[in-house]
């Protein structure tokens, strides 16, 4: 993470002010993203005694792994902190919507992982498909480049992506100091909604014969 | 009202006759859906039509060879897995010692895991804190109780988990030929300890191939044959009758 730091801020030198903090408060919700959902893909199949041997309600492996995560994820923006202090971006009253941000990455985080990991019991190379997949997530979410360069036609399509605007949020609570858009709470808890409506619908359906699959 | 209740309970497998794990797989087969010829699998009935009951204070041994259905039938107990048909009723705690150990973490001190399985088997955190001390003491490792797990012999982690499953006082215990852990002291102290379970009136739903063992705890067996019912009653019949198909045979 030092090393994107330093490789985007000095190479490129592009027009962006705290190109650091910018740039890594994306990161961080990029990682969590990342790191939660790939390994609540897998949660699953990798624990397969807790699920043949042992009845425990199955999403609860799930959710103790998101959880995991969650707190990892909480303590690297605890480091971010005091890098924003230091690096004179300062922080305000608005820095304490940052928990409510990452509960919200982290439901979104488990919506999926509900998914993915009851869909990895029966297609074993999800977790490949998931990782391309996140490759171009990361490339598609304004990271390393400002969303503004995208063309005004994907504009929207663009916008859409709740990982996005989770980053926006991030952004506009650190360094523009002001409340996230309506645009990003709406975004972010639609998805939300959807996704755990799906992820509870899958997981329900295939839970019944996860200890055959096994 | 029975302690467990098994009503005409059915449970099907599916032996496949392809390979179709992973998204490539679905999509080629899909594939060759389209050109005729169909996903083929077949049924595999593993129980049929099983049905028992068992009163307050009465255990039951499940006997039969291999492949016959008794592991399934015990993981329906557990909740494990899902009948096809048939429903199955269960009154009280459940602790299911299909295999010891569950969720032991190799890094975690011996205390810390045996906190971890306790909660597992269905106890709460306060309970197993509480009894931590005895069941430590039963296992013969209240010296070792800060140490990494991954450091024990796997005989003394078997023991732990042993221990656990015993203290959690469910009212049913499904045992899979669980008893053959530890050296033959710590066997000893097992039977013991079934023995006061016994007296205490707690169900024990035994699978085993030791008849020794099945006449001693179980009033009752359960004598499966290709995943039906051969015999179901008191021990001494079910037991002889297993005994005697296995003469014709063979």
């Amino acid at each position: 993470m030092a090393i994107l730091t330093l490789v985007f801020s000095y190479l490129s030198r592009v027009s962006i002010p705290n190109y650091a903090s910018w740039l890594l408060i994306a990161l961080l919700i990029w990682r969590f993203f990342q790191v939660g959902t790939s390994q609540g893909l897998s949660c699953i199949v990798g624990n397969p005694s807790l699920v043949t041997k042992v009845y425990v309600p199955r999403y609860l492996i799930v959710l103790s792994n998101n959880l995991a995560n969650f707190i990892g994820s909480s303590l690297e923006f605890l480091v971010l902190l005091p890098l924003l202090v230091w690096w004179g971006v300062g922080l305000t009253v608005y820095a304490l919507i940052l928990p409510f941000l990452l509960i919200l990455e982290f439901l979104l985080v488990f919506a999926l992982s509900l998914s993915l990991s009851a869909l990895n019991l029966k297609y074993r190379d999800i977790n490949q498909v998931w990782e391309i997949a996140l490759q171009l997530g990361f490339f598609l979410s304004p990271i390393v480049y400002s969303a503004s360069i995208i063309p005004a036609r994907f504009q929207l399509y663009y916008s859409l992506n709740p990982v996005t605007r989770l980053m926006e949020a991030g952004r506009e609570i650190f360094l523009d100091k002001r409340l996230p858009t309506p645009f990003d709470a709406g975004v972010i808890l639609s998805s939300i909604i959807l996704f755990l409506a799906l992820g509870l619908l899958i997981f329900g359906r295939l839970e019944k014969r996860f200890a055959e699959e096994l | 009202m029975p302690v467990l209740a098994v009503q005409d309970v059915w449970k099907r497998f599916r032996i496949p006759h392809e390979k179709r794990s992973t998204v490539l797989d679905h999509i080629a087969g899909a594939l060759s859906v389209l050109e005729g010829k169909r996903y083929a699998y077949e049924e595999f009935w593993a129980l049929k039509q099983v049905s028992f009951g068992l009163e307050e204070g009465e255990s039951v041994g499940i006997i039969g060879a291999n492949g016959s259905g008794k592991s399934t039938l015990l993981k329906l107990v557990a909740g494990v897995m899902k009948p096809e048909l048939g429903t199955i009723k269960t009154r009280g705690a459940i602790a299911p010692v299909l295999e010891l150990g569950i969720g032991f973490h190799g890094d975690l001190t011996v205390k810390e895991n045996a906190m971890v399985y306790g909660v597992l088997m269905g106890l709460h955190r306060s309970e197993m804190k509480k009894k931590t001390e005895t069941i430590l003491d039963f296992a013969g490792l209240t010296r070792f109780q800060d140490a990494k797990l991954k450091t024990l012999s796997s005989g003394m982690a078997v023991r732990l988990a042993f221990s656990i499953a015993i203290e959690t006082k469910a009212d049913i215990f499904l045992i899979d030929e669980a008893l053959a852990v530890g050296d033959i002291e710590f066997q000893e102290k097992c039977l013991d300890k079934f023995r006061e379970l016994k007296k205490e009136k707690r169900t024990i739903v035994l699978v085993s191939h030791s008849m020794g063992l099945i006449r001693e705890f179980c009033e009752k067996t359960l004598y499966l044959l290709n995943g039906q019912v051969r015999a179901f009653g008191p021990s001494e019949s079910a037991v002889s009758q297993y005994l005697e198909d296995l003469t014709t045979v063979a």
